[in-house]
């Protein structure tokens, strides 16, 4: 080897190593079962968490208390605490509701590291079948970010059913083809103007990621390509009629497993040595999105003018629909005020969270049943000194209690 | 569906004979074309499936949680077929099918 080809080999070389940033190590991956850990002597503070997260009254039907299904907290690679409750085990799968979004987030990121899709692309590259819709002009990173400008009505119980744009799609006249339902529904901002919470958008996402990876990957990629990876085989992601994913809401899956999801990020998208996100994903999925900074929503006191689309007010700073602590704007403090900066959290409905802590190297899987809150002889949030009146800010910082 | 701010089955009923198409009204907020017995049918015999084939939970559990407003849909398992009817009123019904242990329950 001359000298001149040993430098042409040596600049290569360092040019990688300066592009390519090495996978997080662990001294195990707890792909077949978690290691488990102690909490140190921390009976108080266990005290504190279980007397708030566990305090259920009355009958079951009337859904009263702090409805906790299962909690368990991940520290330095080990279970900590791990506790169920209401009928609950280790071995129950779980529905994730809105977790479902930050899942299929990732599922676009997989496919990303493959070289499958570009959030560039127009999604009509991935879903040919909407080729030449005005649609198409939509990117996947819009969709990515909540912000394909789609009209959408994100409603659930407490509305009307029938203004809900998501109960329409999963249950309603949308159910047989959910994503034709979304793409169907007037695209009301330029995409990526506006950021709108939005199931459908999610929804969409999923159906991209299994588009980019079925080719390759067949019918099951969500599996051979994630979950099998990082022991979550017993995860369920539901599908239409039509066979798309419903990665906006349906997915169930094992507490432990959730937990696995969180340490997949917690790990910058590493599972043992591999790489199954980009890198830069993790640290783009939890930053504020474009979208996000550029318009989150109607946040004015004053009526909006008459005949204008009203948007909610997003309160909580999104990145890839992964929720931030972060201030959304000048002025307004962040969402979780005792919870570290650098937490981010996957949410769903009813009390369902994924929440990572990188800076103290945990993570916090919680499922539940909140959907009733108080009853209305409830004074101050409890009734005859029992909590109901749920704040995921108070669950997490008991857990981090019991983790520091 | 939780009972909050619902007023059960007035409500159903009137919302019995409501619309059956989407509209927008001058605010820009749609109405749907199902109402919300049907909704209310077709949310029992997916959340039923789910619970029972899905999460695996008992029979009681799953009678709590599918619970919603209006209360007034009644659903039935055919545990060997896994499959759920669920109906109101003789004239809405719905079905839920377990698929596989990968792609759960479809309403179909």
């Amino acid at each position: 080897m001359t000298s001149r080809t040993l430098l042409t080999v040596t600049m290569v070389l360092v040019s990688i190593s300066a592009v390519a940033a090495p996978c997080p190590t662990r001294p195990s991956w707890p792909t077949e079962s978690w290691p488990k850990g102690g909490t140190n002597n921390k009976a108080t503070e266990l005290k504190a968490l279980e007397d708030y997260a566990f305090t259920t009254f009355g009958e079951d039907r009337q859904r009263y208390g702090v409805r906790t299904d299962g909690l368990m907290i991940i520290k330095g690679g080990n279970i900590i605490y791990e506790r169920y409750a209401r009928g609950w085990s280790a071995n129950n799968r779980h529905i994730s509701w809105s977790v479902a979004k930050s899942i299929s987030s990732a599922l676009v990121g997989v496919a990303a590291n493959r070289g499958l899709l570009n959030l560039e692309d127009s999604i009509c590259t991935s879903l040919t079948q909407y080729a030449g819709k005005p649609i198409c002009a939509t990117k996947v990173k819009h969709f990515l970010t909540f912000g394909s400008g789609v009209q959408w009505q994100e409603g659930y119980e407490d509305g009307s059913y029938q203004s809900s744009s998501v109960i329409s799609m999963l249950l309603g006249e949308g159910h047989r083809d959910q994503i034709g339902f979304v793409l169907d529904q007037h695209q009301a901002f330029a995409p990526g103007s506006q950021f709108i919470y939005s199931t459908g958008d999610a929804a969409v996402l999923a159906a991209i990621a299994k588009a980019a990876l079925k080719p390759a990957y067949g019918n099951d990629a969500f599996w051979l390509q994630l979950f099998d990876k990082i022991g979550m085989s017993r995860t369920v992601f539901e599908e239409d009629p039509t066979g798309n994913p419903l990665g906006g809401s349906y997915v169930y899956a094992t507490l432990r497993d959730y937990a696995k999801f969180g340490y997949l990020f917690l790990n910058d998208g590493c599972w043992s040595g591999e790489r199954l996100l980009p890198e830069g994903w993790v640290q783009a999925s939890t930053t504020i999105s474009d979208t996000f900074k550029s318009n989150r929503g109607y946040c004015s006191d004053a009526e909006p003018p008459a005949g204008t689309i009203v948007v909610p007010c997003a309160r909580t700073p999104s990145g890839y629909m992964w929720w931030v602590n972060q201030s959304p704007a000048a002025e307004i403090t962040k969402p979780y005020k005792d919870l570290p900066d650098d937490a981010y959290v996957a949410i769903g409905h009813w009390g369902q969270y994924i929440a990572v802590f990188p800076s103290l190297d945990v993570v916090v899987a919680r499922t539940g049943d909140e959907r009733n809150f108080c009853p209305d002889n409830a004074v101050d949030g409890k009734v005859d000194g029992v909590n109901c009146d749920f704040s995921m800010n108070k669950l997490m910082s008991l857990a981090l209690k019991v983790a520091k | 569906m939780s009972t909050r701010n619902r007023s059960g089955l007035g409500l159903a009923v009137v919302c019995m004979v409501a619309s059956t198409c989407a509209v927008d009204n001058p605010n820009g907020i749609r109405t749907f074309a199902a109402n919300d017995v049907q909704l209310a049918v077709a949310n029992a015999a997916k959340m039923a499936c789910t619970c029972k084939f899905v999460m695996e939970m008992d029979d009681d559990f799953c009678k709590a949680w599918v619970k919603a407003s209006p209360d007034v849909a009644r659903y039935s398992y055919d545990p060997v077929a896994k499959t759920v009817e669920a109906s109101a009123f003789v004239s809405w019904a719905a079905h839920a099918r377990m698929v596989d242990e990968k792609r759960g329950c479809v309403l179909e």
